[in-house]
């Protein structure tokens, strides 16, 4: 495998319906795919963490609570002579995330009575990389977690 | 629902029992709650975390979107018995240099109780 680069085929592809309910199973999912492909305990929370909150937003945002929609999920993971690696690729429809790369004002927030607005600020904060993209109807959201062997 | 909460009012502090997975499914129960606490004047809130497992941006956010509010009615919301993984994501994006985050429910309860001296 060249170096901290991820395979075409993803380790592991499902698509859910676009429900919170099943968030949780998403953390537990995205918790074992980490922790089999060795990142500790504390590393695997926090990135099914920043999935969590980047599914949460989908629901949220982009298909505004329709359960109707699905979401895709693949899982992709590299392992070189120094670094592991893993790639979690969202694909939806809906509308387009708004991606704001300024950092949050937590004072600010609470201000302004702000409920939310800070789970892309965790998914940035925990991931190596969070990218967002669309081509014609469909979105993308690209998270990759390198950690050293 | 992976998810409950419990509350206990004593005197004219209010404590909180989540316990669980609380997510952007779990927070409407959390939430509301919460607004009960308020409706009911009960403004000094000790969220204690003793059995709360994890943590997403939604739960936070119902903590954060309050707190203002809470404030300005002169009450507060403390949080204590946090365990560690759920320590590091409040600490993530800086819950934890804005709120109070107490050992144990008595220090949580001696915090509000001395404020008032």
């Amino acid at each position: 495998m060249e170096k901290n680069k991820f395979p075409k085929k993803p380790e592991l592809k499902i698509s859910i319906p676009a429900k919170t309910d099943l968030l949780k199973m998403v953390v537990d999912l995205t918790k074992h795919m980490a922790t089999i492909n060795e990142f500790g305990k504390k590393d695997a929370q926090k990135i099914a963490l920043a999935v969590d909150e980047a599914i949460t937003n989908i629901i949220k945002h982009s298909y505004n609570y329709d359960e109707n929609h699905d979401i895709k999920m693949e899982f992709y993971t590299s392992k070189n002579e120094n670094k592991k690696g893993l790639k979690i690729r969202l694909i939806f429809a809906g509308e387009p995330p708004v991606f704001k790369n300024t950092a949050i004002n937590l004072n600010k927030l609470i201000k302004n009575k702000k409920k939310g607005g800070i789970g892309v600020e965790i998914m940035k904060r925990i991931m190596d990389t969070v990218e967002y993209s669309s081509v014609k109807d469909k979105n993308y959201c690209e998270m990759t977690k390198w950690t050293d062997l | 629902m992976n998810f409950s909460v419990k509350v206990k009012v004593v005197s004219d502090i209010a404590m909180l029992y989540p316990k669980g997975h609380l997510d952007a499914h779990s927070v409407e129960h959390f939430e509301a709650e919460i607004l009960k606490l308020i409706e009911n004047k009960s403004i000094n809130i000790i969220v204690n975390c003793t059995d709360l497992n994890y943590i997403s941006s939604a739960g936070m956010g119902i903590i954060m979107g309050y707190l203002d509010e809470i404030q300005e009615k002169g009450g507060d919301i403390k949080l204590c018995s946090v365990n560690e993984r759920v320590y590091d994501i409040f600490d993530l994006v800086g819950f934890t240099e804005i709120y109070d985050f107490l050992k144990d429910e008595q220090e949580a309860v001696d915090k509000f109780n001395n404020g008032k001296e």
